[in-house]
């Protein structure tokens, strides 16, 4: 609707007052994903022993970091309303090219730059396809899901990848999963931290950001403005492959093994996580902020199941539940704000 | 509320809106309306964007429910505000703006929809094209009813609307800017059936923005303003003037160009825009030249090749043939992007889905070209962006409370004003515009209107292209009249008859027979 139901002839920005930083925040889509992991921590405090506490907090965001890296990549396709299903076998495809480079004696910092490298590859050509042949991403992503889990079938022979710590450079090169900043903040913990960060500086402050948001918005639009809408999802995509590729290397890092089925059906963890986080599909909405609630969120509930001693499978249940709601309430409020 | 409708016919009232009020969140959208529209007759509603016609069709039309108040329908109270209620039990149809059809299906399964023959989960095909065709027929539409929906114009799946409200037996018809996407001619058939329908005795409440229409149509005016009733005429005692007033809460002056500051440049002064021989998509071998400060008008239908041409000279759309020369220099875009670059402004038809950035804000909208003037050390500095965009907000007077606020709470109107000043802060040379007032209030047109005025008067070259023909004689100093992708005839605006160039438009006659 309207704003302009007042006698005032004009409202200019001068007269009317600017809503206060506090109100804004109240208004922001994030709030309420906030309120609710509030709540959440409330509950788990209650009714789950052991939940507070510093080592518990700590070992959830070891358990959230590769969840929430690849995320962080996923958002960037979702504002440019597009959407990558293939991310979790790209994870795996990152893991098992990391692990074969490692194999074969190349320097570890090298395989794990390959591990990212294939990602990147990955991602590039799930947009370069859906830009290039004008055809929805969910199919070529639902393609590529397909094709790239095969190719990682395919490259580790269908056998489990095992690094033996004997081998030169993988004591070194299991740090990055395994090792502790100062003794304390997991590495993965810290590498996703410093992800996000660079996440939300690029999508709030950067160029490419406001293109992303003003093609996700209207791609029309966007290209007569003199941007050029493909290339901005096409790098959109490659964000999300390199940094699901990173997360596989992490993986791999962390367990010391990968086979070419690792991360099947992480690609719908992922995308729960930014949309409980308050991206819409349509595009051109959602923050980091609210990705990285949407990523705690989830590690919270099933941090509290498993410390309930749940089975994995109410888990499942509980995710499947949280999304439906999420949604759910935020389109309430928007309708009971009169916004449409 | 000054002079009050008063149905001097005795006839009974088809709907009577009695005290309705509707709320949403702490915007009063509807505040304390009444009115009756008497059975049999057309009753126009008027009043600028976001004055509260479109919430009150949609509260008639049960899309939406009132928070006070009450609607009666032939005498029987509405308890129930769903679409359904007000279709099957109130027999009230809407006819809306964006016409909701399923694209793939046939028009006789859209018209029947509903109210399918024979059994209810098998009904019989045969009989459904069969009375889809009976129900065209009586609109005066004699189309092929098992053609998919998504093969027809604007114009003809708005009759399949309007035959399917026909099928649901409709008391009481509600138009909802029904001429907004029709070409003058559609809308003229539009008008006939119409007619057609007030001859059968359907009440029918027509909403629009455009005077002469509600003139030709309507037999009672009401005028709303922020959520309002502020006024109602019997049509045949009405001044346009005075519902224009009532619309805008204060007098209007009229003058969209004054006399007289018209260049006489256009001969002396080097082109601005040199277009020799274009071609493309829709359009072919197009000469034109246009000097600074000039305001060309394209006229013609929607199908006559204008809206392709301007995209072409904005670089949107492909040219397949000749040359374009902007102050000399050769000028040949091959995107949006290097006509931006040479200070080419284009402000697109389909606002929506073409100008603005839905999800963003007023002030992200309005810095979208501008964005480079902001950057510190590769960061955007937000609050840089903010000020830049609240001094361009008051300069061109857009109604914001502030421009951190989506620019979809905007109305129309303030939304032009918006992606009018993101194109200023381009300076640019020559500024192309589709439909520049569509979907815009008649206040908010007169400020456009002053806007233009004052960029020709600084040199700004303007190409412009409207299907509202008074408006487009009224900003352009010249006409260009395209007919089946060509231009007919450039004729002088002053010299130019809304009848005249329609002749030539439709390829009648041309300008020279006319004169």
């Amino acid at each position: 609707m309207t704003q302009l139901a007042t006698d005032e002839p004009t409202t200019t920005p001068e007269t009317a007052s600017a809503p206060s930083p506090l109100q804004r925040f109240l208004h922001a889509r994030e709030a309420s994903t906030l309120l609710a992991l509030v709540l959440l921590f409330v509950v788990g405090t209650v009714v789950a022993p052991g939940f507070v506490g510093a080592d518990n907090f700590l070992s959830v965001g070891q358990q959230i970091s590769q969840l929430g890296i690849m995320a962080v990549g996923v958002t960037f396709v979702i504002i440019n309303a597009e959407i990558d299903l293939s991310v979790g076998s790209v994870y795996a495809l990152g893991a098992v090219s990391c692990g074969l480079l490692i194999t074969e004696g190349l320097a570890w910092p090298l395989a794990a730059l390959g591990g990212v490298a294939a990602g990147a590859v990955a991602g590039f050509l799930n947009g370069a396809m859906t830009v290039g042949f004008g055809i929805p991403s969910f199919i070529v992503t639902l393609g590529t899901l397909s094709l790239y889990r095969g190719v990682a079938l395919l490259l580790s022979d269908g056998a489990p990848i095992s690094l033996s710590s004997d081998q030169p450079g993988v004591a070194e090169f299991n740090l990055l999963g395994q090792g502790e900043l100062f003794g304390l903040f997991p590495m993965q913990l810290v590498i996703f931290a410093l992800i996000a960060v660079l996440g939300m500086v690029v999508l709030s402050r950067s160029r490419y950001g406001f293109n992303s948001y003003a093609v996700g918005g209207s791609a029309e639009a966007a290209r007569l403005c003199g941007i050029n809408a493909g290339h901005v999802k096409i790098a959109a995509f490659t964000i999300s492959g390199t940094l699901a590729g990173l997360s596989g290397v992490l993986g791999l890092s962390f367990l010391s093994y990968v086979q070419g089925v690792t991360g099947t059906g992480m690609e719908l963890t992922v995308i729960s996580a930014v949309i409980i986080g308050g991206a819409a599909l349509f595009g051109g909405s959602g923050t980091m902020l609210g990705t990285v609630i949407g990523v705690a969120f989830i590690g919270v509930l099933q941090n509290i199941l498993n410390l309930r001693g749940i089975s994995s499978f109410w888990q499942t249940v509980a995710t499947g539940a949280v999304i439906i709601l999420a949604v759910a309430a935020d389109t309430w409020m928007r309708k009971r704000s009169g916004k449409r | 509320m000054s002079g009050a409708a008063s149905p001097s016919d005795p006839a009974a009232v088809a709907v009577d809106v009695s005290g309705l009020s509707k709320q949403f969140g702490p915007v009063r959208a509807l505040d304390d309306v009444s009115l009756q529209a008497p059975a049999g007759t057309i009753t126009a509603v008027m009043g600028e964007n976001g004055a509260g016609k479109s919430t009150l069709m949609k509260v008639l039309a049960g899309l939406d429910s009132p928070t006070a108040g009450t609607v009666t329908v032939a005498g029987e109270q509405v308890r129930r505000f769903d679409a359904a209620t007000m279709l099957s039990r109130h027999r009230v149809a809407l006819v809306p703006q964006e016409l909701a059809l399923a694209q793939a299906r046939s028009v006789a399964e859209n018209i029947m929809l509903g109210a399918e023959p024979g059994p209810r989960a098998f009904p019989n095909r045969a009989e459904i094209v069969q009375r889809a065709a009976a129900l065209l027929g009586r609109l005066g539409e004699n189309l092929d009813p098992r053609r998919p929906v998504g093969e027809l114009d604007a114009a003809t799946q708005q009759l399949v609307v309007i035959a399917r409200s026909l099928a649901r037996d409709a008391n009481v018809v509600i138009f909802d800017e029904p001429t907004s996407v029709l070409s003058p001619a559609e809308s003229e058939r539009l008008f006939t059936v119409i007619d057609g329908l007030r001859a059968d005795g359907v009440t029918m409440l027509y909403v629009s923005h455009r005077m002469p229409e509600v003139f030709r149509l309507s037999d009672h005016v009401h005028v709303l303003r922020d959520g309002r009733h502020v006024g109602a005429w019997r049509t045949a005692d009405a001044e346009p003037d005075d519902i224009v007033s009532a619309m805008v809460g204060r007098t209007l002056q009229h003058e969209p160009k004054a006399a007289g500051t018209t260049p006489a440049t256009s001969s002396a002064a080097a082109p601005r825009l040199q277009v020799r021989e274009l071609r493309g998509a829709g359009f072919d071998s197009v000469t034109v030249d246009i000097a600074p400060g000039e305001v060309i008008g394209v006229a013609g239908l929607p199908d006559s090749g204008r809206i392709e041409l301007l995209r072409a000279v904005f670089g949107a759309d492909h040219r397949t043939g000749g040359t374009m020369h902007l102050d000399g220099e050769p000028f040949a875009p091959h995107s949006p992007r290097d006509a931006i670059r040479a200070r080419v402004a284009y402000l697109p038809g389909e606002r929506r889905h073409q100008g603005i950035f839905p999800t963003m804000s007023v002030a992200d909208n309005v810095n979208a070209l501008t964005l480079d003037r902001h950057v510190r050390f590769g960061l955007l500095r937000r609050r840089s962006l903010r000020r830049d965009a609240d001094e361009h907000a008051r300069e061109l007077r857009v109604k914001t409370s502030t421009t951190a606020q989506a620019i979809t709470q905007l109305s129309g109107g303030n939304q032009q004003k918006a992606l009018l000043a993101r194109w200023l802060s381009i300076d640019p040379r020559l500024m192309v515009l589709d439909e520049p007032t569509r979907g815009v209030d008649v206040g908010a047109k007169a400020e456009l209107y002053a806007l233009f005025r004052s960029l020709t008067e600084r040199g700004v070259a303007v190409l412009a292209s409207s299907s509202d023909l008074p408006e487009l004689l009224a900003i352009s100093d010249r006409i260009a009249v395209m007919a089946a992708g060509r231009v007919v005839d450039i004729v002088p605006a002053a010299e130019a008859t809304e009848e005249g160039v329609m002749a030539m438009a439709t390829g009648a006659r041309t300008m020279k027979e006319t004169a």
